[in-house]
């Protein structure tokens, strides 16, 4: 083939041009460390980019669900926990007064301090998280136990469970409804009270006072039954953190497989590229230099 | 009998022709980087020897050469590598057009990055995630609010930036129609030239470059055929005659230059801007059909090129719709057509499920997307509604005067990846939305699969943009490349034939001087013996 100094130098101009081209692409993707930059880069890694990322997104949505999750059980189980302890308190107290050989004063004494303890009783009904009346439903805003201007307690009977979504689809509740922490209806308030106005009765017998223990004996139980079923709900709730937990690590890793560029393969391209360049740098400037004017005399 | 004068006749006629040919390798080399420019060549050929037979011949042994003569100064050009050379030209414009749309809008959507619409989506959500945790606060509220002001945003910062790439293209058809109707003008101006001068046995190669680099830049914007005709007189046989330039509209010839006459492109419903008579700019519903000339040339059977490229960027016309509307479809009117789908979808969607529930305040069907009146244009017009400006009616709740919670919060938190092909999708807490009664725009995924799959169908037209624009690029390339073997000059060629001129024209030259010694024996030095 015939071949021209215009040639040349176009031929020239065009393969250095590619070559930027490249030096550019590679530039890119060191400087942004992602191989695309634009859909038609690759197409498929540009539309499961979307979908690790929006994946990405709700798993650790997901994992700040978590903290809220064990933010209510924790607190509830911890409540419940002092809630246990002033029961068995009063549990000892009565065992304690059931005593015929007690005075009636000392069961004043005991009757006060079973009072003092049945407010503190209200007062965990009544704890907040926050903001939040964690044993009202879903009416967190309100107090669950209202001590009545004629001295009797109230709970309220909201039973709306709180669900966090902790997986796609997948909703746990996380609350302990009022009626089923501290009895139905006023259950475990109203028999307190009633021991302690027995205790404040002198004709109270002992015999009167043991059959209380069989109240206090199944509160206890139902106490000890709401924060068994809160362990078996952390528990789940853990299993579920380390799902997830594992299915944060699965997301970053499609995501980095999908769209990272493998660091050393483009410094490897990268190089060799410059070297490509730097020769038909060269080859250009010794090529398109002389012609038989210079040597023509 | 020989004249005494023919050796001297026939050295001058080898100078003056050795003359025209170092002239013209001068040409050559201050042409040598003229865009368009071909090398020229001097026909030399032998004069007529003599004698020529007839009967007063005279009698010599055989038949005398006269010398040289400079009979025609041609181009070296092949005809067919220019066919090759403008189809492939019209090929690279119509894929450098088409990627260059493609590549506008990728850098409009942003995706996969962390600012586009998937990613403002991906944020709604997640607030949407912390509001069903903390219903009752009213920092979670406010975040909810703002997100979803960014959803909203980004809808309409996505189709006003598309609209305004779209009307650019449609400047640029504007200035392609302007160009192309230039290019005919020139050409059949050097037609006309060309015709004047051809008849009087001359060739104007200066002219027949100038108007082939023409037709080479009128290739790029749309596939033409060139035929050529003779205009008769005392032409040279290779003399190139007028160029008639036609589109092929199915089977017939459409004229845009025939002769001494130019066409000129307009569109028939486009209008005027620049003022000189010809409706060049594209009409805003799309390109039904082309006049050029008179004729009327339909959109879909308009040849490749850059036109064409541009116009399926800009939006044509496929027919007419039921209310008699014309269907426009295009790579920006297509996705402006989906956004305003997802917008609306969504924004309906949403709506349905909010309307159910219940605000901080017991209240409710409140709407949380306003501006949705209908499918077309819901992307621009897509807002927040006046009620959300009350943080508290926003409906995280499934049930009146439940502060904690925050069930609805999740139901509309799951609304971007509902199955859009159920008729009734239910909810948490009882609520569900009946798809069928909502007649959305879309009916199958969900908001954020759709989404994905136009960015996926984007990158796919990109990439096919990207790889035909590289290998017509590259067949391009190769055509020039043998186009520029037969045709460029080459500076050592010219460099080897000035020498061989020059070294032809100093012998004619001593040729002369011998026959001037010959002369002075027979003048000088004859009849004169003895003295």
């Amino acid at each position: 083939m015939r071949i021209t100094q215009s040639m040349l130098a176009n031929n020239m101009l065009k393969q250095i041009s590619r070559s930027y081209e490249n030096l550019d692409k590679y530039q890119t993707q060191l400087s942004t460390g992602k191989k695309i930059t634009r859909p038609s880069d690759d197409p498929v890694v540009a539309m499961k980019g979307i979908a690790y990322r929006s994946n990405l997104a709700e798993v650790e949505q997901f994992k700040r669900n978590f903290s809220e999750a064990y933010n209510w059980v924790e607190n509830s189980d911890s409540a419940l926990d002092k809630a246990t302890q002033a029961l068995q308190r009063i549990r000892e107290l009565t065992v304690q007064a059931s005593n015929d050989t007690y005075e009636e004063t000392q069961r004043q004494a005991i009757a006060k301090e079973v009072r003092q303890l049945t407010e503190h009783l209200a007062t965990i009904a009544n704890t907040k998280v926050g903001d939040k009346y964690i044993f009202n439903g879903a009416k967190t805003t309100e107090p669950p136990v209202t001590v009545n201007p004629d001295g009797t307690i109230s709970v309220s009977t909201n039973s709306q469970q709180l669900n966090i979504e902790l997986a796609k689809g997948i909703y746990i509740p996380v609350n302990i409804p009022p009626s089923t922490a501290f009895g139905a209806g006023n259950g475990l308030f109203s028999d307190l009270q009633n021991l302690a106005a027995s205790l404040e009765n002198p004709s109270t017998t002992g015999n009167d006072l043991t059959g209380y223990l069989d109240k206090l004996d199944s509160h206890l139980t139902n106490l000890l039954g709401v924060r068994a079923e809160l362990g078996a709900r952390m528990n789940r709730i853990e299993l579920m953190e380390d799902r997830i937990d594992s299915q944060q690590v699965i997301a970053e890793k499609m995501l980095s497989d999908n769209e990272d560029v493998d660091l050393e393969k483009v410094i490897t391209d990268l190089k060799t590229q410059e070297s490509v360049h730097r020769a038909a740098l060269a080859v250009g400037a010794r090529v398109i230099q002389p012609t038989l004017v210079d040597f023509l005399r | 009998m020989l004249s005494t004068f023919h050796g001297l006749e026939a050295a001058r006629r080898g100078m003056m022709a050795q003359q025209a040919a170092l002239y013209t390798t001068g040409h050559n080399i201050a042409n040598a980087n003229t865009e368009g420019y071909t090398r020229q060549r001097v026909q030399l050929r032998p004069t007529p020897p003599f004698p020529t037979p007839g009967l007063n011949r005279p009698s010599i042994p055989g038949q005398m050469g006269t010398g040289v003569e400079a009979s025609s100064v041609e181009r070296v050009r092949e005809y067919f590598l220019d066919v090759q050379y403008r189809g492939e030209n019209s090929k690279l414009g119509y894929w450098e057009a088409r990627a260059d749309a493609v590549a506008k809008m990728e850098d409009i959507m942003n995706e996969p990055s962390d600012s586009g619409l998937a990613k403002t989506m991906d944020q709604f959500w997640q607030a949407l995630q912390d509001l069903s945790t903390h219903p009752e606060n009213e920092g979670a509220r406010s975040v909810v609010r703002q997100r979803g002001l960014a959803v909203v945003e980004t809808f309409h910062y996505l189709s006003n930036s598309l609209t305004q790439i779209r009307d650019d293209i449609g400047s640029q058809i504007g200035v392609a129609v302007t160009e192309i109707n230039s290019l005919l003008n020139q050409i059949r101006a050097l037609n006309e030239r060309i015709a004047e001068i051809e008849p009087n046995g001359y060739l104007p190669n200066d002219l027949y470059d100038e108007r082939d680099r023409l037709i080479d830049q009128l290739s790029q914007f749309v596939d033409i055929q060139v035929e050529k005709h003779p205009v008769g007189g005392n032409s040279l046989p290779a003399a190139e005659g007028t160029y008639d330039v036609y589109v092929l509209n199915g089977n017939n010839k459409v004229y845009l230059v025939q002769g001494r006459n130019a066409a000129s492109v307009s569109f028939p419903d486009g209008s005027d801007v620049d003022g000189d008579g010809g409706k060049e700019m594209p009409p805003a519903s799309g390109v039904n059909a082309l006049d050029i000339g008179g004729t009327t040339v339909f959109f879909s059977s308009l040849p490749n090129g850059k036109l064409r490229g541009l116009i399926e960027g800009y939006g044509y016309q496929t027919g007419t719709d039921a209310s008699g509307q014309p269907i426009v479809k295009g790579l920006y009117p297509d996705m402006l057509a989906n956004l305003d789908k997802l917008a609306y979808t969504f924004g309906t969607l949403f709506n349905a499920v909010h309307q159910q529930g219940y605000g901080l305040n017991g209240s409710t069907n409140h709407l949380f997307f306003a501006g949705l009146g209908g499918v077309n244009g819901a992307a621009k017009t897509i807002t927040l509604a006046a009620d959300i400006d009350d943080l508290a009616n926003i409906a995280a709740a499934t049930k009146s005067g439940e502060t904690g919670n925050g069930n609805n919060a999740i139901n509309l938190a799951n609304v971007r990846s509902l199955l859009l092909s159920n008729a009734t999708v239910s909810l948490q807490d009882g609520i569900s939305v009946d798809l069928a009664s909502l007649s959305l725009p879309l009916s199958s995924g969900t908001v954020e699969t759709n989404y994905q799959g136009w960015i996926g169908q984007l990158g796919v037209d990109g990439e096919q943009a990207n790889r035909m624009k590289s290998n017509s690029e590259t067949l391009r390339q190769s055509v020039e490349e043998k186009r520029q073997s037969v045709s460029s000059v080459s500076l050592d060629e010219e460099m080897m034939n000035m020498i061989k001129y020059q070294h032809a024209y100093n012998a004619a030259a001593r040729q002369i001087t011998v026959i001037d010694e010959m002369l002075d024996k027979i003048i000088n030095g004859m009849g004169v013996v003895g003295r």
